[in-house]
């Protein structure tokens, strides 16, 4: 599935310093659904580089980070059981800098 | 010259400050080697250490316990929590706390018996101590078998700790309802259920816990209920009351006395760290029990493990809590009622005047939620003139506190109705109270422009 | 959940548009419209209700590049402008002199002086000290840095405010910095800026007046706020703070946002309500002799860390030479978890 990821507030400096990412995301275990749980790990495991503990914790995003899908709050759409389609674009951002 | 950073200086030193004055400092010998640590009190034995809190590495085992006991007796003397006529009921969880806390009221009613014994004219009465535990397995998830034994241990332990006897009291927590119905154990099953909020069921159990205690002090005759908190107790729930928006209401819940009730009760274990409590419990191998409660998500058990983690990482963390709290300005029920029977020996009565303790001034100052009896704060005191023709369940909601609406009460009127249907009689009668007490206040308040039946009007 | 995604839900207060997001504050299910007219008339009345402005006031407006004063600037000058509360407004930057990060953050600022049309001036520790953070840390190293930088900040804000005529200070805290100070305050023992630190107007018997719009409002909200709008912001740690931590602090606080998210401004109800003792020893407010500025000393702590600074002694003014109270900034090198977010000091207010 090809989505856009994009990082924010600080969290681009966990991904090689690039906030915007075009990935072709492979399903795992034979589904042929991607959730935001599956995305999660997806993107701990292949995008995250160092520091994951900024990004997530448990399974879900660390408290202070927002995730938004298509400029929507996923708290809309089931957080984790969000479901994901072609082409959507994934905002994380971290709340949890200086202003 | 330099700043000392005692938190005051207005240029911006922001240092994680620690005021220097009350906190004790490390002695020289501790710093010297740290293997072999001489008891800085007896200078005899090697000191104990490894269990945490402030003291840790400083005393020997007999001079912690001593010392530890001596924190418990300085707070009974000095809030006067104990006289010689009292007659004490222990709240016993089985937990460390409560089980250090009837070890140390036996210990003083021990000591206070074989003076009272070896003294020729015995003119001084020793106090009197009972225990009560309240079964909960109405309402948590316990297993039947861990309670059976719980029951068991609770009982061999109460008497051994004789002479002088004490009388045990297990109460289930439906006690609450013993009077006014035979159904109490399903409304109070009705009563939780309708409370969704993890912490507000949680908060909710408290209430009808200290209900259950009062009940039971009232009936079998006591004059003071002791609880076992400790400072670490003390310092989660100053975090969780602020969590909460309960800033106003906070120091009536964390000092050494608390009269707001009609048994008052009191804390003198308010000194003591869990850490100190568990090591006492080790050294002098005292039987505690934890039961299975269930996994907790609620607030109370987030704010427990936050200030257990800071505490870990600076032993000096929960008493700064505690002492910051402290200079909260305390309510005037925050102190032991001078006592004005004459029976009362006069040694005691010159020890409350000499610790500045002053006669209870009238309660109706303040106004308290309904449910919890926190003292509500001037936003949340209702205006009784807009509520005349309201539903009693109605005006028991705007009679709470503003945490007891969000977390515990149902949002809306009909439920709220059923809800109300559910509470003990006691928890109603206090609403019939508040609003007598309303009413004569305001009758007081116009008393001047009433004409008397009779006068006329020229 | 099969096929489709679930159903798209509408604005609950307008009913016309695509729900957007869930506001932390009221749970509302919220289109961008509403949110941003919610967003912009809460702050309206906030300032209304507590009087913070005086028309023809010259108000500086802390703008460090970052989420908060960004937000803060756009906003405040569109209420000025919607609602004419007559405010001279201008953006007040403070240069540490730290190569890399500040650079990037100032160049934010510049562009936010023309995106928002704001004058802007900027005042550097080089300018008023003498010194640049970066020749500090080659002088001290990495240790207590943060407490330089902490004391010169408050007091290059509100001496560059001074310079500028203004009558107000605004800074961008919002409400979750308000919850970790005033918990941050009760972990400390810090009973005298408890007392102080839930009021929305501070320091109004010093030389200016600081005033926080932001009180009571979400972290989060700013972000989105941002983020929707597209306001330029920057968002990088400081270079010198150590890596990776979050304050014990802030992580509760989060923790205790994602149970219940009216925490946060219960925390600041609870901070307001406080009621200090008066047998509690506060102190004295005087002024320092060798500058002038606010100081319950007879130095400020600034001069006496300057002191110490231009005389080679840099320890002068850190700290207390007792065992254990060096161990916090040893930690804080190596980069172990404090139990505040923001080492710098910003925010102590």
């Amino acid at each position: 599935m090809q989505l856009t990821l994009e990082f924010g507030g600080g969290l681009e400096l966990l991904c090689d310093s690039k906030k915007i990412h075009n990935v072709n995301v492979e399903q795992q275990n034979g589904e042929d659904k991607l959730t935001m749980k599956g995305l999660l790990s997806w993107v701990k495991t292949n995008l995250i580089k160092e520091r994951p503990e900024m990004f997530m914790k448990g399974d879900t995003v660390r408290p202070g980070v927002l995730v938004l899908v298509n400029d929507c709050d996923w708290e809309l759409s089931g957080q984790l059981s969000t479901l994901l389609e072609e082409k959507d674009v994934v905002v994380f951002i971290s709340t949890l800098h200086g202003g | 010259m330099a700043c000392n950073g005692a938190g005051g200086c207005q240029s911006g030193c922001y240092k994680d400050e620690e005021p220097t004055s009350d906190q004790p400092t490390a002695s020289s010998e501790t710093d010297s080697r740290s293997s072999s640590n001489l008891c800085i009190k007896c200078k005899l034995n090697d000191a104990i250490s490894g269990y945490g809190g402030i003291d840790d590495g400083r005393f020997c085992a007999d001079c912690f316990k001593s010392n530890l006991f001596g924190k418990f007796r300085f707070a009974v003397t000095s809030n006067a929590m104990i006289s010689p006529t009292d007659k004490v009921l222990v709240a016993f969880s089985g937990g460390p706390s409560s089980r250090v806390a009837l070890q140390f009221v036996h210990d003083m009613q021990e000591r206070a018996h074989k003076n009272f014994e070896a003294s020729r004219d015995r003119s001084l009465p020793v106090f009197g101590v009972g225990v009560v535990f309240i079964d909960e397995t109405a309402v948590l998830p316990i297993p039947s078998h861990e309670m059976e034994e719980a029951v068991e241990v609770i009982n061999l332990i109460v008497s051994s700790l004789s002479p002088p006897r004490k009388e045990l009291h297990l109460v289930p927590i439906e006690t609450v309802y013993s009077s006014d119905s035979t159904d109490g154990k399903e409304r109070l099953i009705e009563l939780m259920n309708a409370v969704s909020d993890p912490t507000g069921r949680e908060d909710m159990l408290l209430c009808l816990r200290m209900l259950a205690l009062q009940k039971v002090a009232s009936e079998f005759g006591y004059n003071r209920i002791v609880l076992g908190s400790c400072i670490s107790r003390i310092a989660a729930h100053v975090v969780s009351a602020t969590v909460k928006g309960q800033g106003y209401s906070l120091p009536a819940d964390i000092q050494y006395v608390d009269a707001r009730w009609e048994i008052p009760v009191v804390l003198p274990l308010r000194d003591c760290f869990a850490q100190e409590i568990n090591m006492f419990c080790w050294l002098d191998s005292l039987k505690t029990i934890k039961l299975s409660t269930g996994p907790s998500s609620s607030i109370n058990s987030l704010v427990s493990s936050f200030v257990a983690l800071l505490q870990e990482e600076n032993p000096s963390r929960e008493s700064t809590i505690v002492r910051t709290a402290g200079k909260l300005i305390p309510f005037h029920f925050n102190r032991i009622p001078e006592i004005v029977d004459g029976n009362v020996p006069l040694a005691t009565r010159r020890r409350q005047k000499r610790y500045n303790l002053k006669s209870n001034e009238s309660v109706s100052s303040e106004s308290f939620c309904l449910l919890c009896n926190s003292p509500l704060d001037k936003s949340e005191i209702v205006d009784w003139s807009n509520h005349k023709n309201c539903k009693n369940s109605d005006t028991f909601y705007t009679s709470c506190c503003s945490s007891c609406q969000f977390q515990i009460l149902p949002p809306d009127s009909t439920s709220m109705e059923k809800f109300y249907m559910h509470l003990p009689h006691s928890v109603v009668s206090r609403a019939n109270q508040a609003n007598n007490g309303n009413l004569k206040a305001l009758r007081e308040q116009i008393q001047d422009c009433l004409l008397s039946d009779g006068e006329e009007e020229t | 959940m099969e096929g489709k995604r679930s159903k798209v839900r509408m604005c609950c207060l307008c009913n016309q548009s695509r729900a957007s997001l869930n506001r932390p504050k009221t749970l509302q299910q919220i289109c961008r419209d509403c949110f941003y007219l919610s967003f912009e008339n809460e702050i309206h009345q906030l300032i209304i209700d507590n009087h913070l402005f005086t028309p023809g006031d010259r108000v500086a407006i802390g703008a460090s590049g970052g989420k908060d004063s960004t937000v803060l600037a756009y906003v405040l000058s569109k209420l000025n402008r919607v609602h004419n509360y007559g405010l001279n407004l201008f953006l007040l930057s403070v240069d540490e002199g730290i190569t890399g990060y500040r650079d990037d953050s100032l160049e934010t600022v510049h562009r936010n002086q023309v995106q928002f049309g704001l004058p802007l001036k900027v005042v550097s520790y080089k300018d008023l000290y003498g010194w640049t953070m970066d020749e500090i840390v080659k002088l001290i190293g990495l240790k207590n840095n943060c407490t330089f930088c902490g004391v010169f900040r408050r007091q290059a804000l509100d001496r560059g405010a001074a310079f500028l005529k203004a009558d107000k200070l605004v800074t961008g805290h919002n409400a979750d910095d308000i919850a970790e100070t005033v918990l941050l305050n009760i972990l400390r023992g810090d009973i005298a800026r408890l007392s102080r630190c839930s009021s929305i107007i501070t320091g109004e018997d010093g030389p200016i007046p600081r005033c926080k719009p932001f009180k009571y409002t979400y972290e989060k909200e700013i972000v989105m706020y941002a983020y929707f709008k597209r306001l330029d912001y920057f968002s990088t740690e400081c270079i010198y703070s150590p890596n990776a931590y979050r304050g014990f602090a802030r992580e509760f606080i989060k923790d205790l946002e994602r149970i219940r998210p009216r925490a946060i401004l219960d925390i600041i109800k609870s901070g307001e309500n406080f009621r200090i003792s008066t047998n509690t020893k506060m102190p004295e407010q005087g002024t320092c002799e060798r500058c002038g500025y606010i100081s319950s000393q007879k130095w400020c702590k600034a001069c006496v860390l300057l002191d110490g600074l231009n005389r080679g002694l840099p320890k002068l003014g850190i700290g207390r030479s007792r065992p254990g109270i060096g161990c916090k900034e040893e930690n804080e090198s190596r980069g172990v978890k404090s139990i505040e977010s923001k080492q710098c000091g910003s925010l102590d207010f």
